[in-house]
């Protein structure tokens, strides 16, 4: 029988991809199923945070010149 | 020689762990407080901690003039709107901004009295960034002892900042020139006719010392020439007609009175020279030779800390060298400014040049050895530039080889006649352990001299008790370090300020670019995803073999397979960098290129380089990080790293050095290119753009690429299919945490500093590390950042052994001719 | 010629509102000034010519690069009804032609350029007066769209201008937020503001049953007034003194009190169809002018209408510029540091962009408004750079590149990776009996478009939250029908 699963479809690239699966394997509840490379279905209530906790593993990823140089400043 | 080496005898240290040494970017909880330092607060080390103030730690409005408005936007500024300073009439034409907070001044560098006003910068302050249009400097405690140490004055400094500046100079920026410069440069210590004397411009300093119980009871009575007040009275040192060989007499524009005048304008130079005829007497009194180190420390102690000059023309004790430049041999205009600010006064100041790599800084130390005349000796981090020094040497001089003396592990002969020039390494001298017959008979040698001129080269790398062992153990009346980078912000500055002496010159590397005295170089950062396979392991990692994984990321040896490829069919050379010494083997076995790291014999070492210039069938050369310094490759014209020393600023702008000089550089529309191969969405990618920094700041642009047209299609490709990236990512994932490691000297000394070192910083770190700011990912940046104790992973003499399997096409290309 | 071009469009669809040419010469006169400048070549050459003018002639006109050209005018004038094609002879619409003529004959009675009130006015305002307070009206306006704190907002009238039109959105005055079209508006010049403004203004005023064609004359009218003086409301028709009030918040007009019977017309109105439309912003027309009044001989380099934006390749921004404005928009995209009577300094950072990015703002308009600011040394030095591109003979880019390419291809990597992750809300169909089951609801899906996602070997197919009713009642039907 056909079942219907409400929820949100991420596209993304593979990458983004595998730090969503690690941020749900910590947090749980937020993968509803994964259904292809580029692709997976995740509770709808959670895009948000994960787009949030996306961001904030990418930008530890990204040197900001002004934490050096505000440390000198003020 | 035997043909042994003895443990202890290794001349390198340059792989060695930065930690260590001088390095600027490692997040170190031990000195992350002291990065937090205040620009205009004076460093914990300073010896005026009474300036130690902040400027405007006032309240956010109270700054403020009385009567002036804020308006709607002032607020995004905090405190540093600066809008209240109100503009001069003819603004215009001045080229600067002072910010009264931080010291901070902006440049106009399209202004017509930019070049002038740049010279008078670079002496009293640190360059912060030189692009093309707006540079930016900042006054520091450090920056005005060096200006003061050659010759500027605190009246000088505030009145050409005045001239130069939009806005007039706020009250407390001239406090703080003031209060950091009145006891700098004030005393100096000088050696004249063998006899030491302590000396200054203002008599009532020298009274002040007198009556210090340590200093007054060192003074030695002078006979007759003392006046009423105890000190001798002569008339200032001045260039006096002191030629640097390879300049023209007068042609110096760098003395103060001319960038005085330049900025001031003329009248104004001239009442200062009127003034000089009247004011210019120093006052001195001497000591005995014995009492040198206790007035130095004692000085310092009291926050007089003295400056040491060479009167090399006056000294008749040491004999003197026959060197001079060649006539053939032409120093370039910057070359002449910093050493004009080295013998400024006729006298040797002992201070620090810096220059990119490739600007010539090795002609710079030969001219001033010209100069000095008297022996010398040279320190640098490897066997390898031992022999560049040497060579130098004699192509540019006119020493005779019986002069010169090259102190090595394979090499304990010293020169026989009266004076002469010795070369060698800063761990063969520092060394103080289980010495050779032969090196001790050597070290004797060179501790029972003393020498007229010390050169130290690339000093930001040398470890900071070795390079204090070193300067101790010689006896040298003028001391120059030579560098491309002092990277600022580190609290270990202040050591080779003290050590050394202060930066004497800075030089501007677009500007030497322009004028194609440096290659131009095309820098890139390519981007290089990791594959799926390689990014879920990645995430599941410990933090040392993430590493190993975007290191050896297939899309990043495809990248770097693809560019050799492009690259040499270009006609280019190419030389590929990489920290780890795992990835250098696979990198290079897999593409069938040499390589050097710190295990490869020295005979081989020249063999390859040998063949990397001459052989035209070697066009692509792998080095570790023995590279990144004093390796000279003008030939190459391509650069490639695909692993390097987490954020280090320095490591990068000395790998982009290696391509500076390169022989091309002056052909028509000649590029040089300089590509960082980097693994997307790792925290490679934060380092990658920290190293960028210092460079980006120099006015270097790096593009990004985010795609390499026509890597899918070469022919041969590596890791083309699924199966070949498995397999690699199993043997990548076998490997040994330890295959993560950075290369390490196999100095013994060396080591066991790291090792020390390395503890220590493993336990603060990981103590640290909930207050440190890089705790982004689970804390793996910080604990990296930190070096953690993964940096000390070391290969001795063994691994020599197991790389000496080499790829049979290297085998083929190297030892045949090894064997002939 | 700017305001031929860039307000045109806007023009046409406010001209298009009235059915028939306007009779009002004020209305002719502003038209006419806003045409491009062949359009009114053509107009010139017809007003007064009694002979047929056949449509080839306008090409005789011409020289032969100027088909172009010919087409846009023949275009704009026919589109606003100014001539008409009779069998290949070209006619000027008659009202127009009379009214025009009126203009130029100067025997216009009309008042349609307004009356100058005859009592002098107690309470006289001068030049200065009038463009203080207008540039501090429409500042107020910019400044509000930027999220600058104010001591005092724009009144409620303005702020649903702002919302209906789309430049911001938000419930209250305190949640209110640039959109992307407003980042794009404040990008533009002042006068093409206004048209856009006024434009909006005339499609409410049709809701509030206000005559399109009133309103329009005004606002012609507004633009043919001397600047200094005092008109009378005594010849303004009911819903065009209505609009007294609505002009007087975007400072356009000064009136002293609502219940005074005479305004002035500000520089804002003045110039709404004038050809010197050049300026920036609200703040440089007024400091253009009052330079202008003040001190001709002023050595003083002045940076209003030059560019002010210097970048770096190492992403800091230096902007010569004290006006309060620009560095508000600043504030938008860069990390504001130090500012100096005539300097302000800043960094370009991911957060930087990445809050102006989620704020609606694009990279294109991030690097437009750099390009468009940038100071003359930029372009000096870009200059010289395609020199050098040219000289080497490099073909591959021969165009003039004011921002370096590293900053450009660094913003736009910063908006790329916001589209990293994209989510569609919607329903996921999965477990089917069959793949003909399968295959029919996913080419239902499709047909009915709100098929985002299928996998044929899982037979899986995820359908958007709209069509998801749709799907599933169509698999019912289908489905349920075998046992």
């Amino acid at each position: 029988m056909v079942r219907v699963i409400t929820g949100s479809l991420v596209e993304c690239d593979p990458s983004i991809r595998a730090l969503i699966l690690q941020i749900d394997s910590t947090e749980h509840d937020i993968v509803i199923q994964e259904l292809d490379d580029t692709h997976l279905l995740i509770d709808k209530s959670k895009v948000e945070y994960v787009k949030t906790m996306l961001n904030k593993l990418l930008a530890a990823n990204t040197y900001n010149p002004l934490d050096d140089e505000e440390n000198n400043d003020h | 020689m035997s043909g042994k080496r003895t443990y202890d005898e290794d001349d390198d240290f340059s792989e060695s762990s930065n930690s260590s040494g001088y390095d600027d970017d490692l997040d170190d909880p031990l000195f992350g407080s002291s990065k937090k330092t205040k620009t205009l607060t004076v460093a914990k080390r300073k010896p005026n901690e009474k300036v130690a103030e902040e400027v405007s730690s006032m309240d956010h409005l109270a700054h403020l003039p009385t009567g002036y408005v804020p308006d709607v936007v002032s607020k995004m500024f905090h405190r540093h709107d600066f809008s209240y300073l109100e503009l001069k009439p003819d603004h215009a034409s001045r080229p600067l901004w002072i910010s009264p907070s931080d010291g901070r001044i902006i440049l106009e560098s399209f202004s017509p009295l930019a070049e002038q006003a740049q010279d008078f910068l670079v002496t009293i302050a640190e360059p912060v960034s030189r692009p093309s249009h707006i540079h930016e400097y900042r006054i520091t405690a450090y920056s005005l002892y060096a200006a003061v140490s050659v010759g500027l004055e605190t009246a000088d400094i505030i009145a050409v900042l005045n001239r130069l500046s939009k806005v007039p100079v706020a009250e407390s920026i001239i406090n703080f020139i003031e209060s950091a410069t009145v006891s700098y440069g004030k005393v100096k210590l000088v050696l004249k006719h063998n006899r030491y004397f302590v000396e200054s411009p203002q008599a009532d300093i020298l009274q002040m010392l007198l009556k210090d119980p340590v200093i007054g009871a060192l003074r030695v009575d002078s006979a007759n020439l003392t006046s009423s007040n105890g000190l001798t009275t002569a008339k200032a040192p001045t260039q006096g007609g002191l030629v640097i060989p390879g300049t023209k007499p007068g042609e110096s524009s760098d003395n103060v009175e001319d960038i005085y005048a330049a900025v001031v304008g003329e009248k104004a130079a001239q009442e200062e020279e009127d003034d000089d005829d009247a004011f210019d007497a120093v006052h001195s009194f001497e000591i005995s030779n014995d009492s040198v180190e206790v007035v130095k420390k004692r000085c310092q102690e009291i926050d007089y800390p003295v400056l040491e000059e060479y009167d090399f023309r006056n000294d008749q004790r040491n004999p003197d060298l026959d060197i001079d430049l060649k006539p053939s041999t032409q120093i370039r205009p910057y070359q002449e400014k910093s050493l004009s600010k080295m013998f400024g006064n006729g006298r040797a100041r002992s201070g620090i040049i810096v220059l990119p790599c490739g600007a010539g800084k090795t002609l710079v130390g030969i001219t001033a050895a010209c100069t000095i005349r008297k022996s010398v000796i040279v320190l640098c981090t490897s066997s390898v530039s031992v022999m560049q020094w040497r060579q130098q040497f004699l192509q540019w001089c006119t020493i005779q080889p019986e002069n010169v003396a090259v102190f090595t592990s394979d090499n304990k002969e010293m020169f026989r006649t009266e004076a002469g020039l010795v070369v060698s390494t800063y761990s063969m001298v520092a060394n103080t352990r289980n010495r050779s017959h032969d090196s001790q008979k050597v070290m004797d040698f060179l501790t029972s001299r003393e020498w007229g001129f010390i050169i130290l080269d690339e000093v930001h790398v040398v470890p900071a008790a070795m390079f204090r062992r070193v300067v101790t153990t010689i006896a040298a009346h003028a001391k120059l370090g030579l560098t491309a980078t002092l990277v600022r912000e580190d609290d270990k500055i202040s050591d080779l300020n003290f050590l050394i002496g202060p930066k004497l010159y800075e030089a501007n590397w677009m500007d030497l670019a322009q004028k194609g005295h440096i290659a131009n170089v095309q820098c890139a950062e390519v981007w290089c995803p990791m594959t799926s396979e390689f990014y879920q392991e990645y995430l599941r990692e410990s933090a040392r073999k993430r590493m190993l994984l975007y290191i050896m990321n297939p899309t990043k040896f495809q990248a770097c397979q693809f560019l050799i490829h492009y690259h040499e069919k270009r006609g280019d050379k190419i030389i590929v960098f990489a920290d780890n010494v795992y990835a250098l083997q696979e990198y290079a076995l897999k593409l069938g290129k040499p390589f050097i790291y710190g295990g490869t014999p020295q005979q081989e070492r020249m063999n390859i380089l040998q063949n990397f210039q001459y052989n035209d069938q070697v066009n692509t050369i792998f080095l570790s990080k023995v590279g990144d310094t004093s390796i000279d490759l003008p030939e190459a014209t391509c650069l490639i790293q695909i692993s390097s020393h987490y954020g280090s600023r320095r490591q990068e702008a000395q790998r982009l050095g290696r391509i500076l000089r390169a022989k091309r550089r002056n052909d028509e529309g000649f590029n040089a290119f300089f590509y960082s191969l980097v693994s997307k969405d790792t925290q490679e990618m934060y380092y990658s753009t920290k190293r960028q920094a210092f460079l980006v700041d120099q006015g270097y642009a790096f593009k990004v690429i985010t795609h390499l047209h026509g890597m899918e299609t070469l022919p041969n490709l590596a890791y083309a299919s699924a199966r070949e990236r498995r397999e690699l990512l199993q043997e990548v994932l076998l490997k040994n945490e330890d295959a993560a490691g950075l290369e390490v000297g196999d100095d013994a000394d060396n080591s066991s500093i790291a090792r020390k070192d390395g503890l220590k910083r493993a336990q603060q770190s990981s103590a640290g590390q909930k207050k440190a700011k890089a705790q982004r990912t689970a804390g793996s940046l910080a604990s990296l950042a930190g070096g953690e104790d993964m940096a000390y992973v070391e290969y001795t003499g063994n691994k020599n052994k197991e790389l000496k399997e080499h790829h049979p096409l290297i085998q083929k290309m190297y030892y045949k001719k090894g064997k002939k | 010629m700017c305001c031929g071009c860039c307000s045109f469009p806007a023009i046409l669809s406010l001209y298009a509102v009235c059915t028939n040419t306007s009779d009002k010469p004020a209305t002719c006169l502003s038209i006419f000034r806003l045409l491009p400048s062949l359009a009114k070549f053509y107009v010139t050459s017809m007003i007064f010519n009694e002979k047929r003018v056949l449509v080839q002639d306008f090409d005789s006109w011409i020289n032969s690069n100027g088909k172009m050209e010919k087409a846009e005018a023949i275009r704009a004038l026919k589109a606003l009804h100014l001539i008409k094609e009779n069998n290949s002879i070209a006619v000027l619409n008659p009202v127009f032609r009379t009214s025009f003529r009126l203009v130029l004959t100067g025997s216009e009675s009309e008042n349609s350029f307004g009356v100058v009130c005859e009592a002098s006015d107690t309470h006289k305002v001068d030049v200065d007066f009038l463009d203080k307070y207008a540039a501090n009206k429409w500042e107020t306006i910019l400044h509000f769209m930027v999220g600058t704190e104010l001591e005092e907002i724009p009144n409620q009238a303005v702020l649903t201008l702002l919302r209906h039109s789309g430049l911001m959105i938000g419930k209250t005055p305190n949640a209110m937020k640039i959109t992307n079209e407003g980042f794009q508006f404040l990008l533009q010049d002042v006068n093409a503001q206004l048209w856009a403004l006024l434009l909006q203004y005339l499609r409410m005023a049709e809701t509030l049953q206000m005559d399109p064609v009133d309103v329009l004359n005004f606002i012609f009218m507004l633009g043919s007034l001397e600047l200094g003086k005092d008109y009378s409301l005594s010849t303004l028709n009911e819903t065009q003194v209505n609009m007294v009030s609505d002009l007087r918040d975007y400072g356009l007009i000064y009136q002293r009190k609502s219940t005074s019977r005479r305004f002035y017309p500000t520089r804002l109105a003045t110039t709404l169809t004038s050809d010197a439309s050049t300026l920036r912003t609200a703040s440089a027309a007024m400091n253009k002018a009052i330079e202008r009044a003040k001190d001709r001989s002023a050595s003083n380099v002045s940076f209003e209408n030059a560019g002010t934006i210097i970048i770096e390749t190492n992403f800091k921004l230096y902007a010569y510029t004290n006006s309060p404005l620009q560095i508000a928009i600043l504030n938008l995209f860069v990390h504001l540091k130090q500012r100096f009577a005539n300097l302000v300094t800043g960094q370009i950072t991911r957060e930087s962009i990445r809050n102006a990015l989620l704020n609606g703002i694009t990279a294109e308009q991030i690097i437009t408004y750099l390009e468009t600011h940038a100071h003359p040394q930029m372009i000096k030095s870009a200059e010289e750079q395609l020199g050098k591109r040219l000289e080497t003979g490099e073909q591959t880019n021969t165009s003039l590149e004011i921002l370096q390419p590293t900053i450009k291809d660094q913003i736009k990597l910063w908006q790329l990776e916001l589209d990293r992750i994209v989510a569609f809300e919607g329903s996921l169909f999965t477990d089917f009996s069959s793949l003909e089951e399968y295959e029919m609801l996913r080419k239902y899906s499709e047909e009915i478009g709100c098929l985002l996602w299928s996998d044929n070997n899982k037979k899986k197919m995820f359908v958007t939250e709209e069509g998801k009713l749709q799907v599933i009642s169509y698999a019912k039907r289908h489905f349920t029908k075998r046992p």
